[in-house]
């Protein structure tokens, strides 16, 4: 394949604007993480969960494709809430991370994941469905490379979700307090925050944002039952390029991972692309395995 | 203001404090002494409800707080000051500060007690948009105490204030919770330097082993050389050193 | 309820066992395993119990009942070779019929080889199927060799030679692939503009397609099974590739979630298949309507054609067969079926042209199907249309 540059920069345009979207799900990932302690092996799911629910609401119900997405989001964290307070809050409760229910959790969530799979197979069954959405514009035209309305729209929305939440966290009195619960629960506690209320809005917060980015990627990839896993594969690599905890090292860590795999599948071969994205994640963690924005390890009470 | 009845707690089966009395009057400054292991972390825990009561009650300004959540503590006045490094190093000073406010929903108020904050700790104004993980020792145990003022307490409870810090500092430090006193918060100090300690209080207990072994006034204790041998338990060169400085 | 069916298929996908009819001491017995993963693959199982059923009820063949055992193989070679396996050992069946995908029918062709079973095969294309000299193994659909053939003289002729091809790693997709790049170097000369291998469920095709978008080519051809197809379909015209460029499917593009997840972006792609439900023959239309009647489905693929004409093939052998059917006759028996389905000649059901076999161990004997038709979309969604382009009798060596 000869070189040129127009093409390599194709290719890391999309590698950005598929990047973006591991991203935000990587973001939910580390949320979870600092909040809980856990890492969450079902949030692949939840993605899919959210990508059926736009479908649903948009394809079915008729809403527009922008408030399918927002319905999808709060369906999507009223599920993750459910699924926190029921399933996971009486192990967390009695500490996560490397802790024996720490692992205990890491089971429960791969359980989740395989229930949530089978609630999604009795409900829309195991063929795939298609996510039709008029995007309207015209591609965007760069010299010869032309970027599709959908890939201009998946990094923008997934850039604004991220945004959004940042200036949440970095501006807002309940931003503060999620970030003070995230980093340490005990102190939390005493600056008077309702620890508990939090963490279930922490992990709310995350599965909003795999929704949307199910219901972001649904219309390119059409929407399945096995979707979440490879999703959850993709974002579990970006969290830890990016340093597990940190929301802008999920970002570049996302976007890194977008990059490398299609730089891979375009230059070395494509029929393996998706192991492009573990082998960044084995360099990164044989060169610095706090990952490239590793925070110091949280203090733990 | 606070109350604590025949109180036992620990965590899980292993049970630390076993039967704790102690009183803090409105107003007032009690200190509560010992060495590293004997319970008075256990206890302050107890108090803010980190660490459930399993016997014993609590009462704190009227009402009884034991099994209540920590948060809800918080907002009943009573408030706890954490150890220096509880602070949140990856947050700017002045967001450490203003989570110290997140209770309170008078927001035109906590501007003005940022400020009252800022004049008692001048240092902390300089640094207030500087990651409080980078301040050195003195101005984080001085960033935690004015977090804990954000709160509008009734009362403050310190956890060990003068640890890790140059005699110096300490001094600077005990003269500004001094001050927090005289504005009529109550406030129990938790403390392993008896002599600074005993000057601030005017009343003080002593633990060991989860119970207390001595209490008085500070006047009593100072002068009594009991005190000294309690603090055998392993922490000899630490109140040493207090003692020398 | 759509939902139930869905219930049961995930019961059949668990390894659940449906049987036609009670064990009886003289019956023949039958094992089946096919790709039941999806909804249609649920369904066409579904036509091959109750047209077995049907021949029960109508007094069996010379008056013995089939006993047929349904297995899921869910598209997995392990899975299909455990079936085999038990439907051969355990069931001590008399005839196999399997599999849908070609990377699990390959591996059963050694199992039933070497058991001595004859098997039927009613789905997989792959040529190397009926190539590795197995005397027990029949194909009822088209070899992938005819569909490439076919594909290339009309490619060559109507469209272009400058064809980009991405080809995912299932083992259909593979050799179709390989196939079509062979026939349009043999028949025209002309070598690929750009070759994609691509995973077997890939899902993002973005930066091949902008290198096909830059390539310029006349053709693109897309050899995926039905998901992955549909994704590369609509990525090529989120892409910007206009529908000047034709769109070349493999053999799985008949299948229906392929027009149903593309939409419109299946229209104007075309494939070489075995049936088409634009077929007008009153058989045709019979079928058609049956299938619409008995489960629901809006335009059968060659999937359910398949499946019905290897079924009527099986009722005509096994008549034809002279069946001890004791405990000691097994052997005998399997022989005997073998030898009888190797005299079918010329019979003309769904597919478009007569299915014949003989007795050697040879492609040209056991690829009954020699007749193609090529297919394009007219309407993409549920309600899909395709039209019949051409119908091409192939020389029984070709692409040997």
């Amino acid at each position: 394949m000869d070189f040129d540059f127009g093409s390599l920069l194709a290719f890391i345009i999309f590698g950005v604007t598929i990047g973006v979207v591991y991203g935000i799900v990587a973001l939910g990932i580390s949320l979870i993480y600092s909040g809980l302690d856990i890492v969450h092996f079902a949030h692949g799911e939840i993605y899919m969960f959210g990508a059926f629910l736009g479908l649903v609401l948009s394809q079915q119900i008729g809403i527009p494709y922008p408030g399918a997405m927002i319905g999808a989001m709060i369906l999507a964290a009223l599920l993750g809430m459910f699924i926190e307070r029921v399933f996971y809050r009486r192990l967390t409760r009695s500490g996560g991370g490397y802790t024996v229910s720490g692992m205990g959790m890491i089971i429960c969530g791969f359980g989740m994941s395989v229930a949530l799979m089978n609630v999604a197979f009795l409900i829309w069954g195991a063929d795939a469905e298609p996510f039709p959405v008029d995007f309207g514009i015209e591609p965007l035209e760069i010299n010869d490379i032309s970027i599709p309305p959908s890939y201009l729209l998946t990094a923008v929305v997934s850039l604004c979700l991220m945004g959004i939440l940042n200036y949440f966290l970095r501006y807002t009195k309940i931003g503060l307090a999620v970030r003070a619960v995230a980093h340490n629960k005990d102190i939390a506690f005493l600056m008077g925050i309702n620890v508990p209320l939090f963490i279930s809005l922490i992990f709310g917060l995350a599965c909003a944002l795999a929704a949307a980015a199910g219901v972001l990627v649904g219309p390119m990839q059409s929407v399945q039952v096995e979707m979440g896993y490879l999703m959850l594969m993709k974002a579990f690599a970006a969290a830890v390029v990016g340093g597990f905890g940190s929301l802008p090292g999920a970002l570049i860590g996302g976007i890194l991972v977008g990059i490398f795999e299609n730089l891979g599948a375009a230059y070395i071969s494509a029929s393996h692309k998706d192991i492009y994205a573990f082998l960044l994640l084995i360099l990164v963690l044989m060169y610095r395995p706090a990952g490239l924005f590793g925070i110091v390890a949280k203090v733990k009470a | 203001m606070l109350n604590i009845k025949e109180v036992h707690s620990g965590y899980g089966k292993l049970k630390i404090l076993r039967g704790i009395n102690l009183n803090v009057p409105q107003g007032g400054v009690v200190a509560l002494l010992g060495g590293n292991g004997t319970g008075k972390s256990t206890l302050l825990k107890t108090i803010s409800g980190l660490v459930p009561v399993m016997e014993g009650s609590i009462e704190f300004d009227g009402q009884i707080i034991s099994g209540k959540k920590p948060h809800e503590i918080v907002r009943s006045g009573l408030v706890q000051v954490t150890q220096s490094k509880e602070a949140y190093p990856a947050m700017t000073v002045e967001e450490n500060l203003m989570l110290g406010a997140y209770t309170r929903s008078d927001s035109s108020v906590v501007r003005a007690d940022l400020e009252r904050v800022y004049e008692f700790f001048p240092v902390l104004r300089q640094r207030r948009k500087v990651l409080s993980g980078t301040l050195s020792g003195g101005e984080v145990q001085m960033l935690v105490i004015g977090r804990g003022l954000m709160a509008k307490p009734k009362m403050l409870m310190l956890d060990e204030p003068s640890a890790a810090l140059a005699p110096k500092v300490v001094l600077e430090i005990f003269s500004n919770i001094y001050k927090i006193s005289q504005t009529g918060v109550t406030i129990l100090i938790v403390e392993q330097n008896v002599r600074m300690a005993l000057l601030l209080a005017q009343y003080a207990y002593i633990i060991r082993d989860g119970v207390i072994m001595i209490e008085g006034s500070a006047e009593d204790l100072i002068n009594d050389p009991s005190v000294k041998d309690s603090f055998l338990g392993g922490t000899v060169a630490n109140t040493k050193k207090s003692l020398n400085s | 309820m759509r939902n139930w069916t869905k219930f049961l298929a995930g019961l059949a996908a668990g390894g659940f066992v449906l049987s036609a009819t009670a064990a009886l001491a003289d019956e023949i017995r039958v094992g089946i395993t096919m790709r039941m993963v999806s909804e249609n693959g649920q369904k066409y199982g579904q036509m091959v119990m109750d047209e077995i059923g049907l021949i029960n009820e109508a007094g069996g063949i010379n008056g013995h009942q089939i006993k047929a055992t349904l297995m899921n193989d869910e598209c997995k070679s392990d899975k299909g070779v455990a079936n085999a396996n038990k439907l051969i050992f355990q069931e001590k069946v008399h005839l196999l019929i399997g599999s849908t995908c070609s990377s699990v029918s390959l591996p059963i062709v050694d199992v039933t080889a070497k058991a001595q079973v004859p098997q039927i095969i009613p789905h997989s294309t792959n040529s190397q199927i009926t190539q590795k000299g197995s005397a027990w193994v029949f194909r009822v659909p088209v070899s992938g060799r005819f569909y490439a053939g076919v594909n290339a003289k009309y490619v060559g002729e109507n469209i272009g030679k400058k064809i980009a091809y991405i080809c995912a790693a299932d083992a259909a997709s593979q050799n179709d692939c390989d196939a079509m790049q062979a026939q349009m170097k043999s028949q025209h000369g002309a070598d690929p503009a750009y070759v994609a291998q691509v995973q077997e469920k890939e899902v993002d095709f973005r930066t091949h397609m902008q290198k096909i978008k830059s390539a310029g080519v006349d053709g693109i051809m897309v050899a995926a099974l039905a998901e992955t197809m549909s994704r590369a379909l609509i990525q090529s015209y989120e892409a910007g590739i206009g529908t000047d460029v034709r769109r070349i499917g493999s053999s799985s593009a008949s299948n229906a979630p392929v027009p149903k997840i593309s939409g419109d972006a299946v229209k104007g792609v075309f494939y070489a298949a075995a049936y088409s439900n634009a077929d007008t023959r009153p058989i045709a239309k019979l079928f058609n309507q049956m299938v619409k009647d008995r489960y629901g489905i809006h335009a059968p693929d060659h999937d359910f054609s398949q499946a019905y004409d290897l079924i009527r093939i099986v009722e005509i052998a096994l008549n034809n067969s002279d069946l001890k059917l004791t405990n000691s006759s097994l052997a005998a028996d399997r022989t005997a079926i073998r030898d009888a389905i190797a005299n079918v000649k010329n019979y003309q059901g769904l597919a478009s042209g007569p299915i014949s076999f003989c007795a050697a161990a040879t492609p040209q004997c056991r690829d009954g199907n020699k007749t193609p038709v090529l297919i394009a979309y007219k309407k993409g969604g549920e309600a899909f249309e395709t039209e019949v382009l051409a119908r091409v009798n192939m020389p029984e060596d070709f692409g040997l």
